[in-house]
């Protein structure tokens, strides 16, 4: 551009428009009018002010950068306005450094802190304002929750008498009274809601009592808002009970005139009666109940409530639903002996578990209490268990002991029956029943009554009922001590009875007391000399499996410790009353589960007897005998592997043949040779009993009868073994050694000392096992066990980015990104303090040695004056000095 | 001078004695007390040596017990102070008449030994005899004979020692074992010679022979740890020997620990001895051996002998092999024998079972002979109980793992061989591992135990079926459980979760069923009487 600066500025202004001729009040006025004008004058001037002093702008050095991939887009030509930044930043530190600088040293001063005191920008009328609005505010914020202040925001109005004055016949004391009274229908909500339920009444009825009224209209709170809606809802809830109460009344009436209605109705069919009424009025009296029953009718047809939330079902369909829940549960058992439940999720496991029991009984309960109880209290039909609270498991219970217990039971059913009139007279045939019935007369209360009178006792010496549920062994054998032992069941089937948990809420507790009693009676009644009878037993350990559906845990437990008893005290010697332990776990907890809480230990405890017990009597084998059927019984459907139980059972046979065997490939413990068989040809056989196990004194032939009865029971036990066992893989290996013995115990100088029966069933049982041997022989194949898909090898997918920045970080370490950008951050940040530190002092010093300047300046200026002034003076008083000299000089001349 | 001031203190306690018998009867007293001035009649001059002789009889007459203990000690002071004098010492410049009275003297301590070494026979004197035989003995090494010498009085030591094992109680032993064969170097160094000799010189029966080696075997199983530094040895109990004598040597203690192992051993010990011996063989005897090939005869006899003892000599042959290289040969072939039906049911299984992992964790043994020990292992834990199942299944995982040709035995795909009717090539009855044919055969033991009772059992024997994805098991973790330990995990373990109840109620558990309801009778009531 040609010209000098000055030239190149006016000509710039020109061409803005902004100096030239003068424009005429036309244009002047249009401009205005366009309202541009002014900005647009601001903004030229700035415009040429900034395109005058390029060095106000930081530019790159060398122009713009190309265009190349890497480089961040910057399309902005300037970087900084230095200048700008520096006057700022100058004037900054004039505000902050300065004067602390200017503090430094200097002690006290008054900071005042109040708003806006420093802001210049605010007109004292906006202070002001803003000042009331931060006071209110700040008293409105609840400070404090124990603050009591601010839990009425009118405290200091807040009359408790509004504002009235206190007599004691005057109103005010009724208008409390309403108060209260009003006050209770909300009883439970704070003082707030009622407050805010006050207000909104007061406000309905067009008065004005509201306190907060008194204040200015302002905002309302969160909270305030979610009281108004409480109370609203509640309200609107108190209107429709209102509303719900008046039908409801409005019923109650129509059913009372119900009566009258129906000798309306019925009036037609007994002409004698409304020969008295007019037939016309008859007539039209009769239209209109006909018409207001058929809207009844239709009404409550279209009542939702009146439709059956589920229909009855057939028979067809009960038996489906019930083979179906069968169905369910056998899956469900299938899954736990495969082991399955455990690798789920717990809690999944857990819910599955728990639930569907409970689900299943509700449901049950539910419908069938639907429809069955109304039915059978009108129509007077036999309960049934399920109506009494029994749920479906007890069902089956009752129905089997209908069709079983005939037998034993008969007797003192019949006498029973005589002797108790009560209104099921001869039909219920069972005891199990008719104490479940015994547990209706005690629901209702008409019998209560009665039931309590208690100590009645049947023909056989049972008591009708007990005075409280036995919780301990102790008690139990208290209750019971006069009770033959054949009746106990009936006594637990009473005491269920009696004490059944719908009856009491504390029966529930007592009840699995009982249950763990129950479980201790078991090995007691067995460790008697005269064993009971073991129908009592079976009875017992059904009722205890009964029991066990409402409380696992407790007979869980009570199991559990008396296996744990076993394994402390007599580990390798259990007592009969073990052995009916085993049987009870075996039947009342699923065997076949892979892990079981009871029934593991169990297994393990009777695996332990089989496998380290070095038999020394005839009781101990009968006793392994026993144990061995448990394991077969509970591995029936499981169909696990014991080893034990072979080597035990082998074992025997090896103990009681009448030669000895070598080269057995079974480990052999050091056998008394007291116990083979000698000369028993004349012995016949029979099953093992419980007496067996018990160590008693025998003759040699009982002796013989017994070894001969546990070589039958063992081939027994070991050819339901091996027909539990056949399929298993290495079936060969396992039964191959009980074919040996086999074949030795039908070998002549063994063959000789056994009676003809037992000879037989060893060689039937041979052989069975050589078939069965042959068949294994036959199906054995090479083993494939894995056939498992080969694993992949570990790959990994490349990462892609799909907006890659080549400046940022792409860390895939998460940590160490985050360090690094942390070490930046700190760098930067370092950089920048060490720059505005290092401003800092730069200003410091340049302030400093202005103030010096300024000093110096001063001082310089002084001692000027001063000595101009001292010059001044000096030259004043000599020249006052000459002129008195000249004076002088001339008074002298004069004089002279 | 620590020997005077014991001496002195030794001197201080008398009076007590006295004071405390002068309570009793007048009578000891009176014997105590002639005792007291006999002795101080020797110390005072040598005129009274025969005093000597006096007490010597008093300290023999076994019926009065407590003059005689009285008369001991008192000769013990006698000896010691005389000993310390120099009384005893043979000098140069000695008149022929002194040096009869030294040669007098000396044969009274002979005689005196005898008294003290007879003492530890009785019950009631072996604990001060043994601690007066031992000062004796220390005054005897300190001061006898020309000092520049070192001399260890061997012939008093070899009585001692001879007397403890030959009569000593088992207190006794227990004493000289803690007080000075643990401590000492230089006493255990003599002892083990003298040891050594005492069994060398042996004639007796064999049950005279057995109860030796049982006190033998208390004394020298008393070191559990074998010195392995001069430090370790201990002190010296008379005074430092010379650095060059063996007594301060290593592997002189060492050769001697070893002389007295093997004396011992000579003595020929029953079956129950060699049990302890062999198991302490590794940890406590064979470091006392240099040359441990004198051990080989013992152990490979022990090791044929069968049953336990072959389980318990197993170690000590490895410690051989692994440190001496020794060649046993058809080791192998032993070991796979020692896998009878019983090992698996041994209370040394789990001894047993850490020794197999070693001896089969090589890479270099043929496949073969690895996949008949699977093959004899898998059979033997079909009567197997649990704990041993479970030590076992981790085993054969690692093996599989390292011998990738022996995992024909849980996979083979043969389309030759038709699909059933696969006869097992194993024989069981092949002693030689090399040539059983497992290799060729299938582990269906193995499977048949994934159906095992027990819950853990089954789930640890599944891992054979599963795919090999972990490297290796820990065989440590394995080995030590017990049907004691497993039903204590059980009943460790609180029930939470409401057990499963088995949602039928059996119509019938003890008695038989109604025929007519047409459910057939379970097993305990077909087999039982429940009548």
């Amino acid at each position: 551009m040609a010209g000098s600066q000055l030239k190149r500025l006016k000509a710039s202004l020109h061409k803005e428009g902004l100096i030239g001729p003068q424009k005429s009040k036309k244009d002047k006025k249009r401009d205005s009018k366009s309202g541009v004008k002014r900005m647009d004058k601001r903004a030229a001037l700035e415009g040429i002010r900034e395109q005058f002093n390029p060095f106000d702008l930081k530019h790159n050095v060398r122009g713009p950068k190309f265009e190349v991939t890497s480089n961040r887009p910057t399309n902005k030509a300037i970087h900084g306005r230095p200048v700008e930044a520096k006057t700022a930043s100058e004037e900054r530190r004039r505000q902050t450094l300065m004067v602390d600088e200017q503090r430094k040293n200097k002690v006290g001063g008054i900071v005042d802190r109040r708003f806006g005191e420093n802001d210049p920008t605010l007109a004292p009328e906006e202070r002001m304002l803003e000042r009331f609005a931060r006071e209110t505010q700040s008293r409105h914020k609840k400070s404090s929750m124990f603050d009591l202040e601010d839990d009425e925001p009118g405290a200091s109005f807040d009359l408790t008498h509004g504002g009235q004055t206190l007599s004691l016949d005057g109103p005010a004391l009724v208008d409390d009274f309403q108060e209260d009274m009003e006050g209770l229908s909300d009883e439970d909500e704070d003082s707030e809601g009622r407050r805010a339920y006050l207000k909104r009444k007061a406000l309905t009825e067009g008065e004005d009592i509201d306190v907060d009224d008194a204040q200015p209209d302002r905002k309302k709170t969160k909270q305030e808002i979610y009281s108004e809606i409480m109370a609203k809802s509640k309200a609107h809830k108190a209107a429709r009970q209102e509303a719900k109460e008046e039908d409801e009344d409005i019923r109650e009436e129509l059913n009372k005139q119900l009566h009258s209605i129906r000798d309306l109705l019925f009036k037609t069919k007994d002409p004698r009666n409304n020969e008295p009424l007019d037939k016309a009025a008859e007539d039209a009296e009769r239209v209109r109940l006909e018409k207001e029953y058929d809207l009844r009718v239709r009404q409550m047809l279209q009542d939702r409530r009146a439709q059956p939330t589920e229909r009855t079902k057939t028979d067809e369909e009960q038996a489906a639903d019930a083979s179906e829940r069968l169905q369910k549960l056998e899956e469900k058992r299938q899954k736990r002996m495969r082991g399955e439940q455990e690798s789920e999720s717990e809690s999944e496991s857990e819910k599955e578990e728990k639930e569907p029991p409970a689900d299943f009984m509700e449901e049950d309960e539910e419908d069938e209490f639907g429809l069955g109880s109304g039915v059978a209290k009108k129509s007077k039909l036999l309960p049934t268990a399920t109506d009494l609270g029994f749920d479906d498991e007890d069902d089956f219970f009752i129905e089997d002991d209908l069709v079983a217990s005939g037998s034993e039971l008969s007797l003192e059913e019949q006498d029973e029956d005589d002797e108790d009139e009560s209104d099921q007279g001869g039909e219920d045939d069972d005891e199990f029943t008719k104490g479940l019935l015994a547990e209706n007369e005690i629901k209702d209360p008409a019998f209560s009554a009665s039931s309590s009178m208690g100590s009645k006792d049947d023909p056989a010496g049972v008591p009708y009922s007990f005075a409280s549920c036995p919780e301990t062994h102790q008690q139990l054998l208290d209750a019971t001590k006069n009770v033959p032992i054949e009746k106990l069941p009936v006594v637990v089937v009473r005491i269920r009875t009696l004490f059944h948990a719908q009856l009491d809420s504390r029966n529930k507790a007592k009840l699995g007391n009982f249950t763990l009693a129950l479980i201790h009676h078991l090995p007691y009644l067995a460790s008697r000399r005269k064993l009971a009878p073991f129908s009592v037993f079976e009875q017992l350990i059904r009722h205890i499996h009964s029991l066990a559906k409402t409380y696992p845990i407790e007979v869980a437990d009570g199991f559990r410790s008396h296996l744990e008893d076993v394994a402390k005290k007599r580990p390798l010697d259990p007592n009969l009353g073990d052995l009916i332990i085993y049987t009870a776990i075996g039947t009342i907890f699923p065997p076949s589960d892979h892990f079981h809480q009871v029934v593991t230990p169990a297994q393990l405890e009777i695996a332990r007897f089989l496998g380290q017990k070095m038999p020394k009597q005839l009781s101990d084998l009968a006793k392994g005998v026993y144990l061995s059927i448990m394991i077969l019984q509970y591995q029936q459907v499981s169909k696990r592997y014991m080893p034990e139980l072979i080597n035990f059972n082998l074992h025997i046979l090896l103990a009681l043949a009448p030669q000895s065997l070598k080269n057995v490939p079974f480990p052999v413990h050091e056998l008394p040779d007291g116990l083979r068989v000698n000369n028993a040809q004349a012995a016949e056989i029979r099953k093992l009993s419980c007496y067996d196990c018990m160590e008693s004194e025998r003759s040699a032939k009982d002796q013989n009868i017994f070894k001969i009865a546990i070589i039958d029971s063992t081939i027994k036990v070991l050819d339901a073994a091996a027909t539990l066992w056949a399929g298993k893989s290495s079936f060969l290996e396992t039964f191959e050694p009980f074919k040996q013995l086999l074949v030795h115990l039908t070998s002549r100088p063994c063959r000789s000392h056994f009676p003809d029966a037992l000879k037989d069933r060893i060689r039937k049982t041979q052989t069975r096992i050589e078939q069965m041997l042959k068949l294994a022989q036959i199906q054995r194949k090479p083993l494939e066990l894995h056939h498992h898909r080969p694993l992949a090898i570990k790959s990994n997918m490349p990462k892609f980015e799909d907006t890659f920045d080549p400046s940022k970080h792409y860390d895939p370490d998460r940590e160490r990104a985050e360090a690094a950008k942390l070490r930046a951050e700190f760098k930067n940040e370092r950089k920048g303090a060490m720059r505005e530190l290092r401003k800092d002092a730069n200003f410091m010093a340049r302030e400093k040695l202005r103030i010096k300047k300024a000093k110096d300046e001063a001082y310089e200026k002084k001692y000027k004056r001063l000595v101009a002034e001292i010059q001044g003076e000096e030259g004043r008083e000599s020249n006052a000095y000459a002129r008195e000299k000249e004076a002088r000089k001339k008074a002298a001349k004069r004089n002279k | 001078m620590p020997d005077v001031k014991r001496k002195r203190s030794k001197g201080a306690e008398k009076p007590r004695k006295k004071a405390r018998s002068e309570s009793g009867s007048d009578v000891e007293d009176d014997a105590q007390a002639q005792i007291l001035s006999l002795e101080t009649g020797i110390l005072e001059s040598k005129k009274h040596y025969n005093n000597i002789n006096k007490l010597m009889e008093l300290a023999r007459n076994k019926e009065d017990g407590e003059s005689s203990l009285v008369a001991t000690v008192a000769l013990t002071r006698v000896f010691l102070r005389l000993l310390a004098q120099g009384a005893m010492t043979k000098k140069t410049d000695q008149s022929e008449k002194e040096a009869t009275v030294i040669q007098w003297l000396k044969d009274r301590l002979v005689d005196f030994e005898v008294v003290l070494t007879d003492a530890l026979a009785e019950e009631t004197t072996a604990s001060t005899g043994l601690t007066l035989a031992m000062r004796v003995l220390k005054a005897e090494g300190q001061y006898r004979d020309n000092k520049e010498e070192y001399s260890f009085p061997e012939p008093f030591l070899k009585d001692i020692v001879r007397a403890i094992i030959y009569d000593g109680s088992e207190d006794l032993r227990q004493e000289f074992c803690e007080k000075y064969l643990g401590e000492y170097a230089d006493v255990r160094y003599f002892a083990f010679k003298a040891l050594n000799e005492v069994f060398g010189a042996d004639e007796n029966e064999q049950a005279v022979r057995e109860s030796l080696f049982d006190n033998a075997f208390e004394v020298l199983s008393f070191f559990e740890e074998v010195p392995d530094t001069m430090e370790d040895m201990g002190e010296f109990y008379i005074e430092k020997a010379p650095k060059k004598h063996p007594v301060s040597i290593l592997s002189q203690q060492r050769r001697l620990g070893q002389v007295a192992w093997l004396a011992a051993l000579r003595l020929g010990p029953n079956r129950e001895q060699r049990k302890k011996v062999l198991q302490i063989m590794t940890r406590s005897i064979a470091p006392w051996f240099t040359q441990p090939e004198f051990l080989a005869d013992f152990l490979t006899d022990s090791y044929n002998a069968g049953g336990s003892i072959s389980i318990l000599a197993l170690s000590g042959v490895f410690y051989l092999i692994q440190h001496r290289n020794l060649d046993y040969p058809s080791f192998y072939t032993k070991l796979y024998s020692l896998l009878d039906k019983d090992i698996l049911h041994s209370k040394h299984r789990s001894r047993f079972l850490r020794l197999l992992v070693t001896f089969l964790s090589s890479t270099h043994l043929p496949a073969v002979l690895v996949a008949s020990f699977i093959k004899r292992l898998a059979r033997l834990s079909l009567h197997a109980p649990p704990a041993a199942i479970v030590a076992v299944v981790p085993l054969f995982y690692n093996l599989f793992m390292l011998h990738p040709s022996t995992t024909f035995m849980m996979h083979r795909v043969k389309a030759t061989i038709e699909d059933t009717g696969f006869e097992d090539p194993f024989d069981a009855n092949e002693s030689d591992p090399m040539a059983t044919g497992a290799i060729d055969s299938c582990i269906w033991e193995m499977v048949q135990l994934q159906g095992h009772y027990h819950p853990n059992v089954s789930t640890i024997a599944k891992i054979l079926s599963e795919q090999f994805t972990k490297q290796s098991y820990n065989h440590e973790d394995f080995l030590d459980h017990s049907y004691g330990s497993f039903l204590e995990a059980e009943f460790s373990k609180q029930v939470r979760k409401p057990p499963v109840v088995e949602f039928m109620i059996p119509k019938r558990i003890f008695l038989p069923q109604d025929p007519a309801s047409g459910v057939e009778d379970n097993l305990l009531t077909k087999i039982w009487d429940f009548a």
